[in-house]
């Protein structure tokens, strides 16, 4: 029956014909070299391509997935808004399928920012403090938080790996969302509130001392703790933690297909 | 007769214990113009929206091309194309690549067929622009463009006459006649003006509260042999009566120098022949032939959404 891969580049296109894809990767790529000048003009050349770097992708990464899940968000819950879910739905398609290719348009997207932000922070910095280092930074031992024994480019590429890891998880939520609600404006309002909240709720759950809450999705969305330590936290691991993730992910997926699936489609 | 190309059989749609489609049973031939009529609220885009598979039907079947629309879904929905109530593109996409979007569903459906559709609805001048700036009558020029991509067997339009000018009217009425005619398809309108589906379908079926209340079949300009009240003026009404009853004719005075007779066609001219021999002056013979509105209001009782 047809060809799956078509269904996805439709769901490209309807991401990349767009203006407002262009204005958030320009966002991305401004914000990466705003920072790097300003590190230029403020403290000087005596830095480390792979401090800025790693400061960079540290701060803008929360971009990456704000942008990735407002994408996410607005998928499904676009075409219920606009009335194209109708004529998108009455092809000789199942819903699954044609569920799947949106949601494989969302996953290339959040990875196509996620290489952008790498790549930009790399060249960019590369530019400004690797092509010609000052005396000073060539003499400067790299210790980002939790490299040990690997090379700072093995360490930020583990970074991100692990980021994306996380962002996948953050974005599988906010399509679920906005399959369940069919309003995008709530699906990115939730989606956000829970990313931006997750700190606050993490560290009010860190003074509890229940087991359960080893359990929880937020305990397990910083991944990047794991980088040069076996276990954090007294004793989880990232297996367990992969292990969690794993079961929400799971999960989230499941409701999303089974909702979509059964729904009528009405209004 | 040959297998029809979509055959509901006891279909029925229930909402929260509320009753929206009650037990509908249809049958539609290839080749036919069949109009779905009832007000506002009937049930009528329910009704489409379980033929395209949007909702669920919570009993009764749903038959398309012989594949039953809840069980293979993919093979009945593949000879059909639909707009169901307004046709709602991408307008951010041109019209182009709306066509194209949907063209990439079907397996065979060429640039080259995107291409003749756009000729045959009359886009090529804005095709390529973006659909945000299209009138409304110019995106259901689209919605029937992407309804008919891939040649249907069963073409659903919802309501395909809103926003048409009556240019846009005749040449959507011409288009579906010839549609239906040449490629032998099968077209389901539904709509509540009437006097368009009198001059677009062979056949009309009135759904009220979610009923089938009837089934017609349309006469169009064919000549009827039933007799109908035909009001007759002349210029001496009790003289008219009386050179009527010779020929064993029973007429009324209906006022204002006015006669009415039961009458077919045959017996109109032997009237008419009757009252001229009697030196009567006859200045109108008006035959009383109920529109669809007509029936559609006798029918309905004149109901309001119940």
């Amino acid at each position: 029956m047809g060809d799956f891969l078509q269904l996805v580049r439709n769901e490209n296109i309807k991401v990349y014909f767009r203006p407002r894809t262009y204005i958030m990767a320009g966002l991305l790529v401004g914000a990466v070299i705003l920072i790097s000048v300003m590190w230029l003009l403020l403290s000087g050349r005596d830095t480390t391509m792979w401090t800025v770097a790693y400061w960079e992708s540290f701060i803008l990464f929360l971009l990456v997935t704000i942008f990735s899940v407002v994408i996410a968000a607005v998928s499904v819950a676009e075409e219920f808004t606009s009335g194209t879910i109708k004529l998108l739905l009455i092809r000789p398609w199942s819903r699954s399928k044609i569920l799947l290719s949106k949601y494989i348009s969302v996953v290339l997207f959040a990875a196509l920012l996620t290489v952008l932000l790498f790549g930009s922070t790399l060249l960019v910095n590369w530019l400004s403090f690797g092509l010609f280092p000052s005396e000073t930074a060539l003499a400067i031992q790299e210790q980002l938080p939790g490299q040990e024994n690997m090379s700072s480019l093995q360490f930020l590429f583990q970074f991100y790996v692990m980021k994306f890891i996380a962002l996948v998880v953050m974005i599988t939520l906010a399509f679920m969302l906005s399959t369940i609600f069919r309003s995008s404006a709530l699906a990115i309002g939730l989606a956000l509130f829970l990313l931006l909240a997750m700190d606050i709720i993490n560290s009010l759950f860190s003074l509890l001392n229940y087991k359960w809450i080893d359990y929880l999705l937020f305990t397990h969305l910083d991944l990047t703790r794991y980088i040069g330590h076996t276990t954090i936290d007294g004793g989880m691991t990232l297996g367990f933690s992969l292990g969690i993730l794993g079961l929400y992910y799971v999960l989230f997926i499941a409701l999303t297909w089974y909702i979509f699936d059964k729904r009528d489609v009405a209004g | 007769m040959e297998q029809p190309v979509v055959r509901l059989q006891n279909v029925t749609k229930r909402i929260g214990g509320r009753t929206i489609i009650d037990r509908l049973t249809l049958e539609l031939p290839l080749g036919e113009v069949f109009g779905f009529l009832g007000p506002n609220g009937a049930g009528k885009t329910t009704t489409i929206r379980m033929m395209v598979g949007l909702i669920s039907i919570t009993d009764g079947e749903i038959w398309i091309d012989g594949h039953s629309i809840a069980k293979e879904y993919e093979k009945a929905i593949k000879h059909v194309g639909a707009i169901v109530e307004n046709p709602e593109m991408y307008k951010y996409l041109s019209g182009y690549q709306n066509l194209m979007h949907f063209a990439r569903m079907f397996p065979g459906v060429t640039e080259a067929r995107v291409k003749e559709v756009v000729r045959l609805v009359g886009l090529e001048g804005r095709i390529h622009d973006k659909v945000k700036t299209y009138s409304l009558g110019m995106r259901q020029r689209l919605g029937v463009a992407q309804a008919i991509l891939h040649k249907p067997k069963l073409l659903i339009l919802d309501e395909p006459t809103n926003g048409l000018d009556p240019a846009g009217i005749r040449e959507l009425r011409d288009y579906l006649r010839e549609l239906s005619k040449v490629e032998g398809i099968a077209v389901f309108v539904s709509s509540h003006l009437l006097a368009e589906m009198e001059l677009m379908c062979d056949r009309v079926a009135i759904i009220q509260n979610g009923k089938l209340i009837d089934v017609r079949v349309l006469q169009g300009s064919k000549p009827s042999s039933e007799r109908v009240r035909t009001l007759i003026e002349v210029d001496r009404a009790d003289a008219a009566i009386g050179a009527l009853a010779e020929v064993d004719c029973a007429a009324q005075p209906d006022g204002n120098g006015m006669i009415a007779v039961e009458a077919d066609r045959e017996l109109t001219a032997v009237i008419n022949a009757q009252l001229v021999s009697a030196g009567i002056k006859v200045f109108g013979i008006r035959a009383q032939i109920k529109s669809l509105e007509d029936q559609f209001l006798e029918v309905t009782g004149g109901e309001r959404i119940g």
